[in-house]
């Protein structure tokens, strides 16, 4: 059977996450073929650039037959995405080039350092926020955490993919981190032996600081803590999408959500202000403690 | 960064501080910290090493602010998780294995 999947155009709403998540949900173990055509899309934000990317590794990954209908691209469309580097991953001879993209990328297995330099220098270090090095330092080792527990409990076979994009008419710098793994509901349904455990619920176990479905005797679940607490302070906003689960942070409201659509994997949305003054997270004073 | 990493430290130094040596280790140059490897260097030192004897031991030497911080989060936590009798800790490594053979 052959499907098309004909891409709309996608920001980051709520809405847009739907019909991204959508498109997975039209492929279907008849499925024998797959069309990719543009014609319809006239916006595609970071999201859908990363998720797009790990679709597409997706469909291969299955032997499917996959025809992507570049020529129905619209010329801003390919400009954005030859910009990013996309089209030089999956089509085109052309080098991406510096621009307010931060470039599309696909881990398959941890690139420790290629992943810190691609925070640090091409997403944080383009001077769009205004950061102290220390603080550059903090949200690099968070982020990167993002992709820790992605390649530890995932379970992907294809990999991470992301994409970020500065928006400089609305001061804004989002990053965009999305595997196609079993997502981290059905890791905690494991873990708590609670199958039926709602996804909302899940998300909200996983959330809190010191708990993790880490296999064997070692402790976990600390570095999400602090890039809550600087996406706080900066008044951005952290989104995770898993399963039907969704997961919003920002300045005013921790809130665990079920949603109407359905996503295997997980992505996280990564948005921050960048006329905000930023501070260095508060340092414990209790220097003499002992340590342990 | 990675867990490999901080496993790597855990094995240099658990046989030396089971040997009641001290042990320093030394963060210079280092300037971006995950706790991932803070949880298998160091958290797990907690399993069966006593606070008391990791304060007299082991030292940490160049770690700036970031990375204590982070690195006392990772110990409250493992204080708490190896706090627990071990009965109860056997018995979720139980749960947790039937479930691993399950998947």
């Amino acid at each position: 059977m052959s499907v098309t999947l004909k891409i709309p155009t996608i920001n980051d709403n709520l809405k847009d996450f739907d019909n991204l998540f959508q498109l997975l949900e039209q492929l279907n173990e008849d499925c024998s073929e797959v069309i990719i055509d543009f014609s319809k899309c006239f916006f595609l934000r970071q999201n859908a650039v990363a998720f797009l990317g790990g679709l597409i590794r997706l469909i291969q990954s299955r032997s499917i037959k996959l025809n992507i209908n570049w020529d129905s691209l619209h010329k801003n469309i390919k400009m954005n995405l030859e910009q990013n580097g996309f089209m030089y991953v999956f089509c085109e001879n052309k080098e991406p080039w510096q621009g307010n993209s931060i470039p599309y990328r696909e881990d398959k297995k941890q690139d420790k350092d290629g992943l810190v330099d691609y925070l640090a220098e091409k997403w944080l270090g383009r001077d769009w926020v205004d950061l102290s090095q220390t603080l550059q330092n903090v949200i690099v080792g968070t982020v990167w955490e993002i992709y820790a527990n992605a390649f530890e409990h995932g379970q992907t076979e294809i990999g991470v993919f992301s994409c970020g994009q500065h928006y400089p008419k609305k001061k804004e710098l989002k990053l965009t981190v999305v595997d196609f793994g079993v997502g981290i509901p059905q890791n905690v349904r494991l873990f708590q032996n609670l199958p039926d455990l709602p996804a909302d619920e899940a998300l909200k176990w996983a959330f809190e600081a010191g708990n993790t479905t880490r296999r064997g005797n070692v402790t976990g679940g600390v570095g999400l803590d602090y890039l809550k607490r600087f996406v706080k302070m900066n008044r951005g906003k952290l989104e995770f999408f898993s399963h039907n689960g969704y997961v919003l942070i920002n300045k005013d409201e921790e809130t665990y959500q079920k949603r109407p659509t359905f996503f295997g994997g997980t992505l996280v949305n990564i948005t921050l202000q960048c006329d905000e003054a930023i501070y260095v997270l508060a340092s414990d004073t209790d220097g003499d403690a002992p340590l342990f | 960064m990675t867990p490999d990493d901080g496993m790597n430290v855990y094995e240099l130094t658990y046989p030396e501080l089971r040997a009641e040596h001290a042990v320093e280790l030394d963060f210079a140059g280092v300037e971006i910290f995950a706790s991932p490897f803070f949880n298998f260097a160091i958290g797990q030192l907690l399993r069966d090493i006593s606070p008391d004897t990791l304060n007299r031991l082991l030292t940490f030497s160049h770690l700036n602010g970031v990375g204590n911080q982070i690195l006392k989060q990772v110990i409250k936590n493992s204080k708490r998780y190896y706090a627990a009798d071990d009965a109860t800790r056997n018995a979720i490594n139980e749960i947790v294995s039937q479930q691993v053979g399950n998947v």
